[in-house]
Parts: C-alpha cells; structure tokens; sequence
C-alpha cells in the first residue's frame, strides 16, 4: 500500500468503536477475576498448599506490579510518542491511553499493604523467624526492626541504617505520590486526547507534547522509586541502583506485549480495520524487541555482571537467593524465556509482519514478563548468605530450596488480579473511541510505511 | 538498485552514432511521484533489468512497483554477528581459560589467569567482550556488505554530468533505462518512456 493509492480508510462508529462486541470477554474476565480472588484468600488465609502470610502477600504483591507495570509500558508508550513527536503510532496510541488510564486505580493494589500496617503494624514474634502472624513485617523486613534484630542480627545492622529511606512514614508519603502522580497523568493524557476527537483542536497536541517531557523526568523517578519500594526493599539489606532500570524494563516488556496483544485481538473483532496493517505490527514488535526483550537482557546482565565481579557478601547474596535449589533452574529457564528464545524468534523482519506470529511472541512475552516478576518477588535471601565462608557452603545447604512455582496459589492469585485487571480494560475500551479520530497527524499513521 | 546476476553487454543496432562517447542511457523525466509509480510498474512488466528510479524523497510503494526483492544483507549481518560472538568465546576461553599451545601465524600459548578467585571458565566476564565482538561484526559486515552490493565506492556515475537530472535533488522524480540492458533499443526505449508520460527523455552519455 502506497501513500498515493491508499484507500481512504474507514473511521465510521462501527470500525473504531467496540459496542458489544467484547462484552463477553468483559463478563468472563471479571468473573474468573472474582473467582480467583476468593480462591486466592481461601488458599492463603486458609494456609492451604504450605502457604504462609508472607508467600500470600509477595503473591499479592508479584500480580499487582504485573498489572502495575502493563500500565506504566502502555503510560510510557503514550507520552514517548509525544515526546517524539511521532506520527507512525497515531493509529495505535488509543488504545495505548486506555490500558495507561487503569493506572487511576493503582491505589487499590495498596490496600493489602495497608491491611498489613493496620493489622496490628507490630512486632512479630516468631520462633524460627518465619512470620507467622500478621503485621507489615510479613512482606517488608524493615518495617519490623525488632524482629529482624531478633532474626538476623546481621543484616539488622545494615537495615538499621538506611531507615531514614525505609521507614513507614515516608514509605507511606511515597507511595501515595507515585499513585496520584500515575492516576493525574494517564488520565489527562486520555481525557485531552478524547478531548481532541470532538473538536480536533491541534493545540490539544502541543500540549500534551509540551507536558510529555516534565511527564518523563516524573515518570522516571515514580517508577524507580516504586520499584525499589515495592520490590528491592523485600530484601532491604540489598540494594542495586540499576534496580529501577531493571523494572522499566519489565515495565515495557508487559506494556507493549499487551498493546500489541488488544490491537490485535481488536482487529480481529472487526475493529480498526483499514486502519491498523502490518507496518504498524513491525513497528510495535521492534519496540518489543528492542526494549522489552534486549534491553531487559542487558540491563539485567549489568547488574549481575558487577555484582558476580565484586563478590561482596551483602550483595550477592541476593543473586545466591535466585541460584539455590529449584531457583537455579529457574534462573535459566527466566534467561532463555525471556530474552535467548525470543530474541531469534523475534529478529527477522516478516516476524513482527505477521499478525498471528506476533500475536504468539506478545503472549510469551507478557507471560515471561509476569515470570520475570515472580523472579524478582518471591526468593529470599537465604540466612547464612552473609555468613558463609564459600558459595558451595550455601548452595549445599538450601540444595532443596522450592520456588513453588507450581503452587496453586500463584496461578489463582494471577486469575484474580488478571481478571479484574481485564475486565477494567475491556470496560474502558467500551466507554470510548478505540482511534485518536482527530489527530493533526493520523494522516501520517494511516499512510505509513516502513522503508 | 537493480540487480542481475550476470552482465549483459549489448550493441544497440539502433545506435548508428560512431562517436567515441558511448551511450549510459535514456533518462525519463516525471513531474509527480504518483507518475513515476506507475510508470516504474510499466518499466516492469515490458521486462528491463538494468533501470532505476531516482527520486527527491523515498516515495512509498516504489520498490514493490520496480519489484525489488528483499535484500539478502540481513541474513549476513545475522551470521557475522554470530561469528563474532564464537570469536570472541573462542579467544577470551584460549587466552584466559587454556595453557594450549596453537599456531596462529606464530606459536601462542594460553595465559590461565586466576582473578579474585573466579573460575578460570568464567563465562560472565566473557560477555562483555563476546556482545562487543558480535555488534562489531554485524555493523561492520553491515556497512561494507552494503557498500559491496551497491557497487560503492564509485567516484563518478554519468547521471551527475547530466544537467536536466540535477533536479533530482529538487522536485522531479526519474527513471534511467541502462543501454546495457538486453531490452534496450534506441529509439523503441524513447518510445516506450515517452508513452509512459514523460516531460522529457534525453540521452545520458557514459
């Protein structure tokens, strides 16, 4: 297709709105979400399958940053086409904007840390220092300095001293600035771009072109501090400052498989048609490919490369975590999954041109993304990694370390908030047109070519 | 660019000329990107190989118009970078990892160098170098691989003498009809541009 023969495409109500179409979807979504929520309390509170409060709220915790991050990927993809001032991605950038646009609702994934913190917010005496009772010691060690004193006297010490960043006070100011800076943004960005649909204003775009390089600065340090709040600090002695790359990563990783992933099922309801081809699949592959999958790979591998070359005791002790056991396993199946399988499969050109093919790739993608999550959220740094005299010490005692990959819990736990996460999208994409139908450069999206 | 396996040279019988100035080719001028498109597609299917477009601006649809097809340059980078990549393990574990003795020109041995207690096989630290080597030779593949096929570097091609083509740079959009093609006839090639809609045709000169 040529910019000079190109057909006008079709922008009637029938091709860029959803009406009923996904209704089903949206029912079944929030009902497998409401299933697998209960299921996930009954299993959890219950202690079912050897699970414990803290398994419990890191599984929480895993499933709310996979969603969390399906909305910063789709967040970051809508204002670094502003930022650039791209016109390639007009056709898709709707889309984009509603997945971002949950990020509203980002606080109610606080809810359970907050649960935590008013369930007593105390001190937890357990004998063997597994925390069997409630309080915010279960997930975060640090907001609970007596007991890891009592625990592990040794990472006490380093804990102890970073607790005028790790603190409930301002973990709490924190959280509630990442939250409202995420909601205020997306939904702006959502609400202008509708905005211009009715009046085609084109400073509606300069805008938002204007405001997406403070929303970048902000957006940056919102995630980086998120993730090392949420994430890095469930194993507080450690601490890794390319942590929050890292996440960003796994941010487009899961932001851009999904979008690929709705643009492609949208299609196949009979959506868009005319108005979404092939050109745009490459070019959201190649955002895939390039951020989601190399740049992941090489973030992650320089971060382990310094801290394997440094061998200091209090920061591969975090690595040793992922290596014993069944972790060592899963380690290589994380490396090859995420980045060695899909990086051939992914490379040559007609791949990211073929609708089904790219479909599959998006799908593996968001299910490593969610896999990639688990690595980071569910070890623990084993006890004697600080104490050890050599690495084969430590590997030798936790030789049966489990990672409970197979525990029915995760999987309820990712129904559950999967579901409900669908059932948001799917609800939103209803309420609103699926096409920025007014913007000053949809000409150029509608007619693009990659040369 | 097009592409043919072999050279065809080719004496035009319509060319009675006995000057020592040897026919490139005929160059047909186009006013719009859209003329040249079609046009291209004719140029097409009436069988020439050795043409080309030239245009101010890439103009979409112009090589599935001329029918070019996919280069084979990725397929190369793809596997120099992958050489790169067994080079820089092969040499990092024999100089660091291995006290083997081999020829390479001259006899060298294997440094086995013990750091910080690492391994001797340490393949993490190996990495660094083995992503270095892999972008090297894809890119360099890449670049020279691209110069080879385009038949560059050239220091002179007889469509810069020309002086209606300098437009090229500018707004007008044209296709060249090599005289080596086995198509080429003088005066049924001026023909045929001139129904395709052409402002002009002139004779470039070699």
């Amino acid at each position: 297709m040529s910019s000079i023969h190109v057909a006008k495409p079709d922008l009637s109500e029938a091709n860029v709105r959803l009406g009923s179409a996904a209704m089903g979807v949206q029912q079944g979504a929030g009902l497998v979400g409401i299933i697998g929520l209960v299921a996930s309390a009954v299993i959890g509170f219950g202690g079912m399958f050897g699970t414990t409060p803290t398994f419990l709220m890191k599984s929480w915790t895993q499933n709310y940053m996979f969603v969390l991050a399906i909305s910063l990927g789709a967040l970051f993809f809508v204002f670094i086409q502003h930022l650039t001032r791209a016109g390639w991605s007009t056709t898709v950038r709707r889309p984009a904007e509603l997945i971002a646009a949950n990020l509203k609702w980002a606080w109610v994934g606080l809810i359970p840390f907050a649960a935590l913190w008013l369930s007593g917010g105390g001190h937890v005496e357990g004998g063997d220092g597994a925390h069997s009772h409630w309080g915010p010691g279960v997930l975060f060690p640090w907001a609970d300095l007596e007991a890891l004193k009592a625990h592990h006297p040794a990472e006490y010490d380093i804990v102890a001293a970073k607790s005028a960043y790790l603190n409930s006070t301002f973990f709490w100011i924190r959280a509630i600035i990442y939250v409202t800076f995420w909601g205020v943004v997306s939904t702006w960005f959502l609400r202008t771009s509708i905005a211009q649909d009715a009046t085609g204003d084109i400073r509606l775009t300069e805008k938002m072109q204007k405001w997406s390089g403070p929303v970048a600065i902000g957006f940056g340090l919102t995630v980086t501090f998120a993730a090392f709040d949420w994430i890095m600090s469930l194993s507080p002695a450690w601490f890794s400052t390319m942590f929050g790359v890292y996440f960003f990563c796994g941010c487009c990783t899961c932001g851009f498989s999904v979008l690929i992933i709705s643009v492609l099922r949208l299609q196949s309801v009979g959506r868009l048609k005319q108005v979404v081809n092939r050109e745009h699949y490459q070019d959201m592959g190649k955002l895939l490919f390039a951020f989601g999958m190399i740049f992941w790979a090489y973030i992650g591998f320089s971060q382990y490369m310094l801290i394997w070359y440094a061998n200091i005791p209090e920061e591969t002790g975090w690595f040793l975590g992922r290596q014993i056991g069944g972790w060592g396993t899963l380690s290589f199946v994380l490396l090859f999954g995420h980045f060695v399988v899909p990086f051939v499969a992914l490379i040559s050109k007609w791949t990211k041109r073929l609708s089904w093919y790219l479909l599959a790739a998006a799908i593996w993608m968001l299910f490593f993304g969610w896999f990639d999550l688990y690595w980071l959220i569910m070890p623990e740094v084993p006890a004697d990694a600080m104490t050890a005299k050599t690495y084969m010490e430590v590997v030798e005692a936790h030789a049966d370390a489990s990672t409970h990959i197979f525990n029915p819990l995760n999987y309820t736990m990712l129904a559950g908030v999967g579901g409900i996460y669908l059932w948001m999208t799917i609800r939103r994409m209803r309420a609103s047109t699926l096409l920025a139908l007014r913007d000053p450069r949809l000409h150029e999206g509608l007619a693009f070519e990659n040369q | 660019m097009t592409t043919l396996e072999t050279s065809v040279p080719t004496v035009d019988p319509a060319d009675s000329s006995d000057d020592a100035v040897k026919l490139h080719g005929l160059l047909a001028e186009f006013e719009s990107p859209g003329e040249v498109l079609k046009a291209a597609e004719q140029v097409r299917k009436a069988g020439y190989r050795w043409w080309d477009c030239c245009t101010p601006f890439p103009v979409h649809g112009l090589d599935g118009a001329m029918g070019i097809k996919p280069t084979i340059l990725p397929i190369m980078v793809f596997f120099a970078g992958l050489t790169g990549l067994m080079a820089a393990f092969i040499l990092q574990a024999f100089t660091n990892s291995s006290g083997m003795t081999v020829w390479a020109m001259v006899w060298v041995t294997g440094y086995p160098y013990l750091i910080s207690g690492k391994p001797l096989l340490s393949i993490p630290a190996f990495i660094p170098v083995m992503f270095e080597l892999t972008i090297l030779f894809a890119a360099l593949t890449c670049v020279f691989g691209m110069f080879t096929m385009n038949g560059l570097p050239r220091l002179h091609h007889p469509l810069l003498g020309n002086d209606r083509f300098r437009r090229v740079t500018d707004d007008r959009f044209y296709i060249v009809i090599e005289a080596r093609d086995p198509k080429f006839f003088r005066t049924r090639t001026e023909a045929f541009l001139e129904s395709l809609g052409a402002v002009a045709v002139e004779e470039v000169q070699d």
